[in-house]
């Protein structure tokens, strides 16, 4: 992921993560990340919009355009239902994931 | 988030969507930033910062948003056309009769023309199974400009100098018919052979299953006689004997060396498959000289020459033979025929009058249908008014009913398919067999293809006006009417597509009406001879041991007198050719002493026949007398000739006693008419009276006579004598076939029969289809104007007026469909001039006929919707609004 230091596929699990209650727009789902993350996991902004377009065309996103508070045309993002059973799929492996490296990183000496 | 949208609201493309996406993020960020107490600038200038590099960022998201777009679109497209889909056969479900209708007739249409394409195809399209074999042709001599309409065969002197003095054939090979009788082990057997030119494999491009084919050297005169077996016999005689090669097979008696087998696949061209080839094995300028027409010679040109060079290239060869040799080759010319043409030439005008026939029953099934769709559609005019309230635009609503009349046609397509296999299987019945054995009749990727293209162009045509019209502007209307008032355009369309049917099955039913009178007409011609109740049986006696015909005639005369007195036979004559057997044989004729006419035959077609044959065959004799026991060898040589003869040699003049020679020499032999005999058709019901000659078996006996057998009980029984006989004279001469007399005659009538067969099936077709569709437009026009008819009632408009008008209205599109048809079916006749018999293409009772019945069919199916239009209460018909 262009400019992205985050682990990979970290990104992609965050955005499905923050349209899962509901549909957003870029900036607030940018916004979230980096609430959410205590602003920790700092990347390049910009680097969300292609991940985001990524997701759409492989159909986990989908998208429709309505108007924000500021009455401002944009572009929302919403789950789709693949999006759904996708986002459940990660969250699993990334559990595991992360006990596994939680494990191996607080093992003792061998 | 208030209002949403599907798609970006101005569609001003993706790469603006991306850009209005990133702008708004970095204001909103850098709103953010001047919230926490920065600049303006400073905002923008932080916000812009975090983004990172907005012109790669922007450009990779613009590669991405291209692809999704065009990705959704598709999606978008195929989930209305499934969408689509579902609401077509909904539909369909909920009005099942209009669907098994709808369904069955293109199925009916569609399978006809599938299976007639499949058997076109195979036959007319493509090419013959040698290898480039559109540089073959079939070659022949022309005698048109001596009066004589079919090719002929050529004299073996011609075809060398043909042969050796061209410069654009490849190669040209020559083939005579070899009738060779197998004896040693098991049943003497008698087996078709042809005789062919060393050359004849490597011309047609044929290669071996098995050890060699023919060669030039086989040729020579002292050649080592050696045969190749075609696949067929090598399995049924052989048993597909792998060790074959070197054996030797006793041929005619004498011993001939098996050194090839053809593949299975290899089927000569022209005549039925033969089991034997040899080489000719002989000088061509020994015995048959010039003007004797014996060979049949096929031809590859040089790769890249036209049929019109070769023409010319050998024409200028036989010019310079009719100067060298004005007696024999004057006025004698080249005839070059492609091979494919030749073979399949006797299968084409009926595939084509047949295949133009289904075309026309599919087109008037899809003009049906398209009238059916169109009164369903003004029905539906409420809901489709909805859909369109609802947004739906025009070219949607043309979508959503064409794809209906898609599913339609594909239901009927997928069925018609499958009852086009099972037809073509009858209509392969078509194609002459020897046609049929070298083309074969499959089912192949192109039918499949042809069906579908086919499938797809009905649906189209018979939903596309239905669809235009039913999805026009002006659909609020309708919905405010509840659909019943419909526009006089709507009215006119249905009414001309209703004439258009009428005028399609007027030419179909024409086309029928000929060929039907064509094979009544044929069946009911007299032949000339009894067509029942007589059997030929065919022998062949071997060259080896019948060296000349006296011989020949020993024998033939010791199994006639061991049958004469039999009580199974109640007669037994013998001819060297039978009637309706496709063969024949002429000779040169010169009245003597008479002066030379232009129209004078330069032949006569013969037979030999023993002396009861005429009268046992019930053949009329006119004048003079019949041959008797004493017209023998050594005795005057006499004839008999038929009404035609005598008209044509001897016009106006009495033939008997006059004398006709087979050469202009004094020494050529000469026979004396004794007898003139009624023309019979020897060739079948549809051929036309040849000038004929009968002779004396006695005089001029055969080595392969045909016995014709009259049991007094049974056949059965008159066979197991004739057996008995032949085997007690000769244990080695097989019966090479037996005919029963019907059977040659059902099989001269067969194809006429099957083409007015079938033609009158789909002429029908045609009219109940058109009959129908006048019904329905008649029945929804009365429906429609019941309002109308109730007011005329009310104001004492009489029952039958009405009645009067509505069939008025059916009669006036009987007339003027009728009218179309009849100048279309004008040029029809001359489309299957070839196959009429008996009948001119503008036969006055098929054209008196064809418009009384469709008139009538009219006005019955108009009777029915006038009745219910006269029976209208005028109360009800008012209330109803």
């Amino acid at each position: 992921m262009a400019g992205s230091d985050l682990y990979t596929g970290s990104l992609d699990l965050l955005i499905l993560k923050a349209t899962s209650w509901g549909p957003l727009h870029g900036y607030a789902i940018g916004r979230w990340i980096r609430q959410s993350t205590d602003e920790a996991l700092a990347v390049q902004e910009g680097a969300l919009y292609p991940a985001l377009h990524r997701l759409e065309r492989q159909g986990y996103l989908d998208e429709e355009w309505g108007l924000t508070d500021t009455n401002r045309e944009a572009k929302f993002y919403k789950l789709t239902r693949t999006g759904r059973r996708q986002l459940q799929t990660e969250l699993v492996r990334w559990r595991r994931y992360a006990r596994l490296m939680t494990a191996a990183l607080t093992a003792a000496r061998p | 988030m208030k209002k949403t949208f599907h798609l970006s609201p101005g569609h001003d493309g993706p790469s603006e969507d991306v850009r209005r996406e990133i702008e708004l993020h970095l204001e909103m960020r850098a709103r953010e930033f001047e919230s926490q107490g920065m600049t303006r600038d400073a905002a923008r200038k932080a916000a812009l910062e975090a983004f990172g590099d907005r012109a790669a960022i922007e450009a990779e998201v613009r590669a991405l948003r291209g692809t999704t777009v065009r990705v959704r679109g598709r999606r978008e497209w195929v989930q209305e056309l499934l969408y689509d889909f579902r609401i077509a056969l909904r539909g369909l479900r909920r009005t099942p009769g209009f669907t098994v209708v709808a369904v069955l007739t293109l199925a009916l249409g569609i399978g006809a023309n599938s299976s007639l394409f499949s058997v076109l195809r195979s036959v007319l399209l493509r090419p013959l199974p040698y290898p480039n074999a559109d540089e073959l042709v079939q070659v022949w001599s022309d005698h048109r400009a001596l009066g004589r309409a079919q090719p002929e065969w050529l004299p073996p002197p011609d075809f060398v100098d043909w042969r050796d003095g061209n410069r654009t054939f490849a190669g040209m090979a020559a083939y005579q018919g070899w009738g060779p009788d197998f004896t040693g082990s098991g049943e003497p057997e008698a087996l078709g052979g042809v005789s062919v030119s060393g050359n004849y494999f490597s011309v047609l491009g044929t290669r071996p299953a098995l050890g060699r084919l023919l060669t030039m050297a086989d040729d020579d005169a002292g050649a080592e006689p050696v045969v190749v077996l075609s696949d067929a016999v090598w399995r049924r005689r052989f048993g597909a004997d792998p060790g074959i090669l070197g054996k030797q097979l006793q041929l005619n008696g004498e011993p001939w060396t098996v050194v090839g087998v053809l593949p299975p696949e290899f089927h000569p061209p022209l005549g039925v498959s033969p089991e034997l080839f040899r080489a000719l094995r002989r000088p061509a300028t020994s015995g048959c000289g010039r003007g004797c027409y014996v060979w049949r010679v096929i031809g590859r040109m040089k790769p890249g020459v036209t049929i019109e060079q070769a023409s010319a290239d050998l024409g200028s060869i036989a010019a310079r033979l009719a100067r060298e040799f004005p007696g024999t080759n004057e006025k004698v010319g080249v005839w070059l025929i492609p091979l494919h043409a030749q073979i399949t030439g006797p299968a084409r005008d009926p595939l084509l009058a047949l295949g133009a026939a289904v075309g026309f029953v599919l087109l008037i099934a899809c003009v049906n249908l398209a009238n059916l769709l169109l009164v369903r559609g003004a029905g539906r005019a409420r809901e489709l008014g909805v859909r369109a309230a609802l947004g739906a635009g025009r070219g949607r609503l043309i979508r959503q009913l064409l794809t209906e009349s898609t599913v339609l046609a594909l239901i009927g397509g997928g069925l018609g398919f499958l009852l086009g296999a099972a037809g073509s299987r009858v209509l392969s019945t078509l194609v002459p067999d020897n046609v049929r054995h070298i083309q074969g009749i499959q089912l192949d990727g192109a039918v499949i293809l042809f069906t579908a293209v086919l499938t797809l162009l009905s649906g189209a045509l018979f939903g596309l006006l239905p669809a235009l019209q039913a999805a026009r502007p002006g659909l609020m209307g309708a919905l405010k009417s509840g659909g019943r008032e419909i526009g006089g355009a709507a009215d006119r369309l249905r009414s001309g597509l209703v004439v258009a049917e009428l005028a399609f099955a007027v030419v179909l039913l024409v086309g029928a009406g000929l060929l039907v009178r064509s094979f009544l007409l044929m069946q009911r011609v007299d032949l000339g001879y009894r067509t029942s109740g007589i059997t030929f049986v065919g022998i062949g006696l071997p060259r080896a041991r019948y060296p000349d015909g006296a011989r020949a005639l020993l024998t033939v005369d010791d199994v006639l007198s061991r049958l004469r007195g039999n009580p199974a036979m109640r007669t037994v004559e013998v001819t060297d050719l039978p009637p309706l057997s496709a063969g024949d044989q002429d000779v040169t004729a010169i009245p003597v002493g008479e002066p030379r006419r232009k129209d004078q035959p330069e032949a006569i077609w013969y037979r030999s026949v023993t002396p009861g044959y005429i009268p046992q065959m019930g053949m009329r004799l006119v004048a003079g007398r019949n041959f008797t026991p004493d017209d023998r060898r050594g005795s005057v040589e006499v004839g008999i000739i038929n009404e035609a003869a005598a008209g044509r040699f001897w016009p106006g003049k009495n033939p008997l006693g006059r004398v006709l020679a087979q050469g202009e020499d004094s020494t050529a032999p000469r026979v004396t008419i004794v007898g003139v005999v009624a023309s019979a058709r020897h060739d079948g019901p549809n051929q036309p009276y040849k000038v004929e000659l009968f002779v004396p078996f006695a005089q001029a006996p055969s080595r392969g006579p045909t016995f014709v057998l009259e049991p007094a009980r049974d056949l059965e029984s008159a066979m197991a004598v004739f057996r008995q006989a032949l085997h007690e004279v000769d244990p080695l001469v097989p019966v090479a076939g037996v005919d029963r007399m019907e059977e040659l005659v059902g099989t001269a009538l067969s194809l006429p029969r099957l083409y007015a067969l079938l033609i009158g099936i789909f002429a029908a077709a045609a009219l109940l289809l058109a009959v129908l569709g006048v019904y329905g437009v008649m029945a929804y026009t009365v429906a429609q104007r019941q309002r109308e008819i109730g007011v005329r009632l009310a104001l004492g408009a009489a029952p039958s007026r009405i009645r009067r008008l509505v069939l008025g209205q059916g009669g006036k599109l009987a007339l003027v469909g009728t009218g179309f048809g009849l100048l279309a079916a004008l040029a029809v006749g001359k489309l299957i001039g070839s196959l009429l018999f008996g009948v001119s293409a503008l036969d006055a009772p098929t054209f008196i006929a064809v418009p009384l019945i469709l008139g009538g069919m009219t006005v019955l199916a108009s009777w029915l919707p006038a009745r219910r239009a006269m029976r209208v209460d005028p109360l009800v018909a008012m209330r109803d609004e």
